[in-house]
């Protein structure tokens, strides 16, 4: 190779790679996909946090992105209203006609997204479906205790359960449920496999195109019952760190975010380019303990750490004041919420947790191992409690950073000491205590069991009466704050960020989102 | 000329070495991966899954047989190019289908990014080089220091907050596939490809720098001045064309960290490439889309590799 050949090719790079840099500025760029601007009609609305969406099968979905978009393609028997009471959705009315028969009158005229008719008949299929234990549905314990499903007249469904079960209402409704209606024609006609790409319900929005991990492109369904949508398009980006999704709306890239991070909350709210929405979430965050086996085993460990944190420091360092501390498991939004009882053992007392201390087989210098996982503010949770009850107490608490996957798959082997944890969008008090600290509860990788707890969740079930039922739940959550078979911490707040032109989105505290995109208007 | 009449047995060598190497990579990240905590099944079928549910999903991944027999599996349909389909991120989609879509924006974005760290370190590495010991020089090798200590995911969000929210200039978020259109693409990657170029830009402006002086104090230069040839002829023929030889090997050695470093910055920028679906993958123990990507990663770089060897042979014959 020749010396002048060599340099011909220096020169050739050089000018290539100059051209390269510049062209950006150079040439007139025309914009396309999903960060163009938009058409008039279109709105941009990014499921920030997230970047996995694997299926929209309601009856499949386990990620609250997934549920995001299937709140809005579909619709439930009943739903949430602002003040998070049950109303109509694609039931018109309901009567319980004895404390094991619900009774539902399905709303006339409602078209599925491919044209076809509901009707009772696709009722019956969708919930014996989730009910199905071939279909392998995740949320299929919540309708478990339904012994069968009557079909009165192609308006009428009866739903007959085994024993009287005070949460069904709750879990027919369009949140993470999973019993969200589906066409029993479409579904069998595309099978399974293509319904859970591109799913048919009866809600305003068509998932039209779906790129995974990117983006999810919603189109309109002029048909849907409760009314032709405002805005034609919605484009879903699917924007894997919470801090982008906040740049991408101050950048005017999106519209709406599904979150926001914690920390930026104070400074988002003073600026005047985007409208921040928020209110005391419905979810939990706590420490989960091996009750099983090491120093989590014992009770009086268990209390001694629990007295040595500060969870109102953890609503400042963690939440930056985005949320509230709590002595149970349930979220002061819920309903059957009590007033919170601050027992002693939930109660940061450096003295008495030293004592409780002195009571348990286990000591100073105790070793431990706090696994955490996903963003940093679950690493700075478990930053401070660690911290906190190794000053006080004198243990040896360390940190072990790892992927949720594997943090969960570990503590339901049993081949953990503690984790930070954490559930949102539930919105039945029996998803919250049954799941998490009755002794078959599947949330429940404490391997904790207490007889006492358990007749109280199974009364908790069975109770009709709200009033009675709330009494029944205070008592297991003055039962959590005595047993601890989770160290309890705080409730989030939820966030959405909004353009200031966005009108009509109503949040509420189960973390919804889709399900308003019917209503919004783009001033 | 004699260089093409080569004999071919070291180029056969070398393939069938890349191939070993693909192949133990593969073997690597399969048993790797399988040997660690996690379950797909938990990914794909939440928390809530009975064990009727996840025994079924198990059987129709075929994560139920032997290992050595879901290696074999995987190796023999690889080999067709058959990867199989998403478990667990995108549930269903072939897996050919994904690293396709995704591997021009990783390769666009490194590319841009390579490029301006070319361009920004024949500037800075020659204007320091001529004025070394001056203020200007003062500043450039300083903001390599800055360039090289800067944390990527940091630059990124200064870069946002400065040109794209500050200035207005970019996007704050998101990237136009170059598939859909190149000048967008330029436009919409350029925040990106500046945080993935600023570290390398720094460290080829230290090395062009340090050659350039290097080279100005050699004999052959002091001779050709005393001759009186120009100063531009001088160091455009002897200075330059001699400190370029450590200059290409450095870029060809930056290469190799090139994909692997665009991770975090197509996460925080929504660029649909393939370290961000590997990552994805990885979470959601996606076996079959992180053996893929990974296979893709080790390719290019042993690609990557050949080309960086050649290259730096061709300008410098005396080395081999």
């Amino acid at each position: 190779m020749s010396i002048k050949g060599t340099d011909f090719t220096r020169r050739e790079v050089l000018k290539l790679a100059a051209g390269a840099a510049t062209a950006g500025f150079a040439l007139p760029w025309t914009v396309g996909g999903a960060f163009a601007q938009p058409a008039a009609g279109t709105l941009r609305a990014g499921i920030a946090g997230f970047n996995v969406i694997n299926i929209l099968d309601p009856a499949k979905a386990t990620l609250i992105p997934e549920f995001y978009v299937i709140y809005g393609a579909f619709n439930a028997l009943l739903k949430f209203n602002a003040k998070m009471e049950l109303v109509p959705d694609l039931a018109e009315s309901f009567k319980v006609l004895n404390s094991t028969t619900l009774e539902f009158k399905l709303r006339r005229g409602v078209k599925f997204q491919d044209g076809s008719d509901f009707s009772a008949d696709d009722v019956k299929f969708t919930i014996e479906r989730v009910a199905d234990e071939k279909t392998a549905a995740p949320n299929r314990s919540k309708v478990a205790a339904i012994q069968s499903i009557q079909i009165a007249d192609p308006l009428t469904v009866r739903i007959v359960t085994k024993a009287p079960f005070a949460p069904l209402l709750n879990y027919l409704t369009n949140t993470r449920t999973g019993t969200q209606i589906v066409s029993r024609t479409s579904l069998n006609a595309m099978g399974e496999a293509a319904f859970g790409r591109k799913p048919v319900g009866t809600g305003p929005f068509i998932i039209k195109d779906w790129k995974s991990g990117e983006s999810i492109e919603l189109t309109a369904f002029p048909g849907a019952f409760s009314g032709a949508p405002k805005v034609g398009r919605v484009l879903c980006p699917l924007i894997a760190e919470e801090s982008s999704g906040m740049t991408a709306i101050l950048g005017n890239q999106v519209d709406l975010t599904s979150t926001a991070p914690f920390a930026d909350i104070g400074s988002l709210e003073k600026r005047p380019e985007v409208k921040v929405l928020k209110q005391a979430g419905l979810n939990t965050r706590y420490i989960a303990v091996n009750n099983k086996k090491g120093p989590f085993s014992d009770v009086h460990f268990r209390r001694a750490v629990s007295m040595a944190f500060d969870r109102e420091v953890l609503v400042k360092a963690v939440l930056f004041g985005e949320g509230v501390a709590i002595p149970g498991v349930l979220p002061p939004a819920l309903w059957a919420d009590p007033k919170p009882v601050w027992g002693e053992y939930v109660t940061f007392n450096p003295e008495k947790a030293r004592a409780e201390l002195a009571k348990s087989a286990f000591r100073a210098g105790t070793e431990a191992t706090l696994l955490v996982w996903g963003s940093n503010w679950w690493r700075r949770m478990g930053e401070i409690v660690a911290g906190q009850a190794n000053q006080v107490l004198g243990t040896k608490i360390t940190l072990q950073a790892t992927d949720f996957n594997t943090a969960y798959s570990r503590a339901k082997a049993g081949d953990y000491d503690a984790m930070v944890m954490g559930w949102l969008g539930f919105v039945d008090p029996d998803e919250y205590l049954g799941e998490i600290v009755g002794s078959k509860g599947f949330r429940n990788v404490h391997f904790y069991g207490s007889q006492k707890m358990d007749d109280l969740l199974e009364r908790g079930r069975t109770e009709i009466d709200p009033v009675k039922r709330k009494a029944v739940y205070a008592e297991a959550e003055r039962l959590v704050a005595e047993d601890l078979p989770v160290l309890p911490c705080f409730c989030s707040n939820i966030h959405n960020l909004l353009r200031p032109n966005v009108k009509g989105f109503v949040q509420l505290p189960y973390s919804n989102f889709a399900d308003q995109f019917g209503t919004i208007e783009l001033g | 000329m004699a260089a093409i009449a080569i004999d071919l047995a070291p180029a056969a060598r070398r393939l069938g070495g890349m191939v070993l190497i693909a192949f133990l990579g593969a073997a690597l990240v399969f048993f790797v991966m399988r040997a660690g905590h996690g379950d797909p099944a938990l990914s794909a079928l939440g928390d809530q899954a009975t064990p009727e549910a996840i025994a079924a999903f198990r059987k129709l991944w075929g994560l139920d047989a032997p290992l050595i027999v879901q290696f074999w599996n995987w190796l023999s349909g690889a080999l067709t190019g058959n990867f199989g389909k998403s478990m667990t991120v995108a549930g269903g989609v072939p897996i050919a289908t994904l690293v396709g879509s995704r591997l021009p924006n990783t390769l666009f974005i490194g590319l841009y990014a390579m490029a301006i760290a070319v361009v920004i370190s024949l500037v800075a590495g020659t204007v320091s080089a001529l004025r070394h010991g001056r203020m200007i020089d003062s500043v450039a090798t300083g903001l390599a220091v800055l360039g090289i200590s800067m944390p990527d995911f940091w630059l990124s969000y200064v870069l946002v907050y400065a040109l794209a929210l500050g200035a207005g200039i970019f996007p704050s978020y998101g990237f136009i596939s170059p598939a859909e259109s190149l000048s967008g693409a330029f436009y919409s990657g350029f925040l990106p490809a500046l945080a993935v170029a600023a570290p390398m830009a720094a460290a080829f402006t230290r090395m062009l720098r340090t050659a350039l002086i290097e080279t100005l104090y050699r004999d052959h230069v002091r001779v050709a001045r005393s001759l009186g040839y120009s100063g531009a002829f001088i160091f455009l023929h002897y200075v330059f064309r001699n400190a370029l030889i450590p200059y290409v090997t450095v870029i060809g050695l930056q290469v190799r960290y090139l994909l692997g470093g665009t991770v975090v910055v197509e996460r925080i920028f929504g660029i649909p490439g393939i370290g961000a679906l590997m990552v994805d993958a990885a979470f959601g123990r996606d076996y079959g889309l992180v053996q893929a990507c990974a296979l893709t990663f080790l390719v290019c770089v042993l690609i990557v590799n050949f080309l960086v060897d050649s290259l730096c042979a061709a300008l410098n014959p005396r080395a081999t």
